[in-house]
C-alpha cells in the first residue's frame, strides 16, 4: 500500500496522525477561545470535538477548528459525557464557568483524560482537594490555566529568589482582584426573574449545573455570573488563584498553605489579607489597584528577601530594588506565557511528567484562597492546620469548606 | 475588622458593564447576620419567600444550626430548595443531620432522591449502608450510580464487599462508576490503616475486563502504596 509520507510522520515538521495529541473542549467562551487559539497551531495536537449548552458556541468553535486544519472534523456535543466516552480523545480544555472546573474536570480523569482547565479551579476547599485526589487517583495529568508560570519574567523573578540573591525570603505579595472590579465579598442576592429562553438555545438547567438553583436572568449567562457567591469567589480568588499561586510557586510553597489568615479592610475600597507560614515567612494578598502600585500590570506579585525585593505583572516589567536591578534582563518571551503553557501540557502529554500547574499545586493555592476568602467573609483572623486540613478556631468557618451541588451532581 | 493601615494607591478601574439592581425582595439584608432561630422561623413559615428560604438554609448551614435540622428536612423535597436544604444539612455536626437524611430516603424520588443520596455519601453515613445497597441493586440506573458514589465514599469493609459484587453484575456507566467508587473506597480503607483490604481491592480492578482508566488507576495505588514510606517493613 501506498501512503502519503505525511501519514507516517516523514516529512519535515509533520507529525503523523497517529502521533497527534487529540484535544477535546467543553464550554469555551472567550477565555477558552483564546487558549484554544494556542492549541491550533501545534502541529503535534489536534482539536477535534467541542461540547457546550450554548449551540452558537458549539459553532463558533467547530468553525474554528475546521478552518484552521481545513477539515470538517471537530464534532460538536452538548452532553459531556459523548464528548468524554471518546476513546480517540487524550486531553480536554475546560474553560467554562467557574462552578463547572471541578466536577468536569473530575469526570475527565474518571475517563482517562488529561486536563487543561481555566482557573479558578475550584469553588471550595473541599473541592480543591477532590479535585488533587482524582488526578492523583487516576494519574492523570492536569495543567491548571496558571500561564504565568511558562512567563519568562515570572520565571526570573523565580529565579532570584532561588538564586539567593534576594536573600532569605521574609514575604510574599500576591495582588487580588481591585475591589472596584472584584469586591472580596460576592453578592448573595439574586436578579429579578425573567423568561426563560428556548431551551434549544440555552438550556438553564444545564447551565447552572451544579449550582444552587435560582431564576434565570440573561446577565448571569452573559458574564454577569462574576461577583455572585453561588457562581464566584469573589476577588481573593479571581486574581488569588493567579497570584498566589505564583507566590506558592516561585518560593517552593507548592504543598502547603498558610496557618493564619487576617482580614483586613471592608466590601468597598482596598482590602487585604494578611496570612502567615508555619516557617514564619508572610503572605500579603492585597488590593493593589489594576496595574498595581508600581504599574507593573495586572495580576502581578511581590517577593521580598532580607536583602532586596523584585515584582512583576502582565505588563512584563520588573521592579526591583536597587541592589538587584543589576540582575535584571530582558524578557522578551515575556508575553509568551500562555503559548508556553500550553506547549509545556502537550510535552507533559507525552513525556507522563507533571506539568508545573498540576492539580495538587492548584489545590494547595486554591485553598489558601478559599481559607482567606472564608476569614474575609467573617471578618476574624482563623488559624489553619496544615495536616487536618481543618481551621482551628472556628467552627462555622469549617461548615463553610465546602458547598452542596445541586442535584444530580457530586464530586 | 481592621482597616489597611497604609492605602494602597486608588484602583484604577477596567470598564465593566452595568450590573443590574437585585429587587428588594431577593436581597438577602437580614438573614446574612441572623441566628440559629430566626433561620428556623424563616424555614417553617409557610408566608415565607422562596429566596428568604434559600438565604436561611444556606446560613443554616453555616452556622452548623441543629434547631433547623427538622425544617431543613422538610425543604428536601421541593424542587428548587432542595439543593439549598442539603446545603444547610450536610455541615451540620449533629447525628439529626444524618438521621433526617437517611429518613429522607423513603420519601424522595428522581433527582431529589439521589440529591440526599449524594448527601449521606459526603457525610460517610455508615448507617445508611444497607439502604443504599438496595438502591444500588435497583432499576433506577442514576440513582444507583449516586448510592454506589456514596458507598464508595463511606469506604468501609461492609461497602467493599457490595461494590466488589456490583462490578461483577453491572456494565457501562454504572460499571465505572463502581470501578471509581472502589478506587474511593480503598484509599479510604487506607486512611484507616486497613491496608490488606485496601490491596485486595485494588488487585480486583486490576482485571482486564475493568474499565481502563480505572485498571490503570488501581495499578498506580498498588504502586504508590508499594512505594510509601508508610508500607509495613
Amino acid at each position: 500500500m501506498i501512503v502519503p509520507s505525511v501519514v507516517l510522520g516523514q516529512r519535515a515538521g509533520a507529525v503523523a496522525p497517529s502521533d497527534r495529541i487529540l484535544f477535546g473542549g467543553i464550554g469555551l467562551g472567550s477565555r477558552g477561545t483564546h487558549v484554544l487559539s494556542k492549541i491550533l497551531p501545534l502541529k503535534d495536537a489536534k482539536f477535534i470535538a467541542i461540547c457546550d449548552v450554548r449551540d452558537e458556541r458549539r459553532e463558533t468553535i467547530k468553525s474554528m477548528a475546521d478552518k484552521n486544519y481545513g477539515d470538517r472534523d471537530c464534532r460538536m456535543y452538548s452532553d459531556q459525557y459523548e464528548l468524554l466516552g471518546r476513546s480517540d480523545i487524550d486531553a480536554v480544555l475546560i474553560a467554562t464557568g467557574d462552578r463547572w472546573h471541578t466536577p468536569l474536570s473530575i469526570i475527565a480523569a474518571q475517563h482517562g483524560k488529561d486536563v487543561y482547565c481555566e482557573k479558578p479551579c475550584s469553588m471550595s476547599i473541599e473541592e480543591s482537594w477532590a479535585l488533587a485526589d482524582a488526578f492523583r487517583r487516576y494519574n492523570r495529568l492536569y495543567q491548571a490555566g496558571c500561564q504565568r508560570r511558562s512567563g519568562a519574567n515570572f520565571i526570573l523573578c523565580k529565579d532570584l529568589l532561588n538564586s539567593g540573591a534576594l536573600g532569605k525570603l521574609k514575604a510574599l505579595y500576591a495582588n487580588v482582584g481591585p475591589s472596584v472590579n472584584w469586591p472580596p465579598l460576592p453578592s448573595r442576592d439574586w436578579l429579578a426573574e425573567e423568561p426563560l429562553p428556548p431551551k434549544q438555545v440555552l438550556d438553564w438547567d444545564r447551565w447552572l449545573g451544579p449550582a444552587p438553583w435560582r431564576p434565570y436572568h440573561s446577565s448571569y449567562v452573559r458574564g454577569g455570573w462574576r461577583n455572585i457567591y453561588d457562581f464566584h469567589g469573589g476577588g481573593i480568588l479571581e486574581w488569588g488563584s493567579h497570584t498566589v499561586d505564583l507566590c506558592h510557586w516561585a518560593a517552593g510553597l507548592d504543598e502547603t498553605q498558610p496557618v493564619e489568615y487576617e482580614p483586613v479592610g471592608t466590601n468597598v475600597g482596598p482590602y487585604h489579607v494578611n496570612c502567615r507560614y508555619e516557617n514564619g515567612v508572610k503572605l500579603v494578598m492585597r488590593d493593589n489597584g489594576w496595574d498595581g502600585a508600581l504599574d507593573t500590570g495586572s495580576c502581578s506579585f511581590k517577593i521580598e528577601g532580607e536583602d532586596g525585593w523584585v515584582e512583576t505583572g502582565d505588563k512584563t516589567k520588573i521592579e526591583a530594588s536597587d541592589n538587584i536591578k543589576p540582575l535584571l534582563r530582558p524578557t522578551e518571551e515575556a508575553r509568551m506565557a500562555l503559548e508556553n503553557h500550553v506547549k509545556e501540557f502537550v510535552r507533559c502529554i507525552r513525556s507522563r511528567q507533571e506539568p508545573s500547574a498540576s492539580a495538587a499545586a492548584a489545590a494547595n493555592s486554591h485553598v489558601t484562597c478559599h481559607a482567606a476568602f472564608i476569614a474575609y467573609q467573617l471578618g476574624k483572623t482563623l488559624n489553619w492546620d496544615t495536616a487536618k486540613h481543618e481551621f482551628t478556631n472556628s467552627d462555622v468557618a469549617n461548615n463553610m469548606r465546602s458547598r452542596a451541588l445541586r442535584e444530580p451532581w457530586r464530586i | 475588622m481592621q482597616q489597611p493601615a497604609q492605602q494602597p494607591k486608588p484602583a484604577a478601574a477596567k470598564p465593566k458593564p452595568e450590573r443590574p439592581t437585585p429587587p428588594p425582595e431577593f436581597q438577602e439584608k437580614d438573614i446574612a447576620t441572623m441566628g440559629a432561630a430566626g433561620l428556623a422561623a424563616i424555614l417553617k413559615d409557610p408566608a415565607a419567600s422562596e429566596f428568604r428560604k434559600a438565604k436561611a438554609c444556606m446560613r443554616a448551614g453555616e452556622l452548623g444550626a441543629k434547631e433547623a435540622v427538622p425544617a431543613l428536612a422538610a425543604l428536601l423535597d421541593d424542587e428548587h430548595l432542595s439543593v439549598y436544604a442539603r446545603y444547610g444539612l450536610e455541615p451540620i455536626a449533629d447525628a439529626s443531620a444524618s438521621e433526617a437524611l437517611r429518613a429522607s430516603l423513603t420519601k424522595l424520588k428522581g433527582d431529589r432522591l439521589i440529591g440526599a443520596v449524594n448527601s449521606i455519601g459526603k457525610r460517610r453515613d455508615a448507617q445508611a449502608t444497607a439502604a443504599l445497597v438496595k438502591m444500588m441493586n435497583g432499576s433506577d440506573a442514576a440513582l444507583a450510580q449516586a448510592a454506589i458514589a456514596a458507598l464508595g465514599s463511606i469506604g468501609n469493609a461492609a461497602s467493599a464487599k457490595e461494590l466488589q459484587g456490583a462490578l461483577r453484575r453491572t456494565t457501562g456507566m454504572t460499571r465505572m462508576i463502581v470501578a471509581d467508587s472502589c478506587l474511593v473506597c480503598a484509599e479510604r480503607m487506607l486512611e484507616a490503616g486497613q491496608r490488606d483490604q485496601a490491596l485486595a481491592l485494588y488487585a480486583v480492578l486490576t482485571a482486564p475486563d475493568i474499565p481502563q482508566a480505572a485498571r490503570l488507576a488501581a495499578m498506580s495505588g498498588i504502586i504508590r502504596e508499594e512505594r510509601s514510606p508508610s508500607r509495613p517493613r
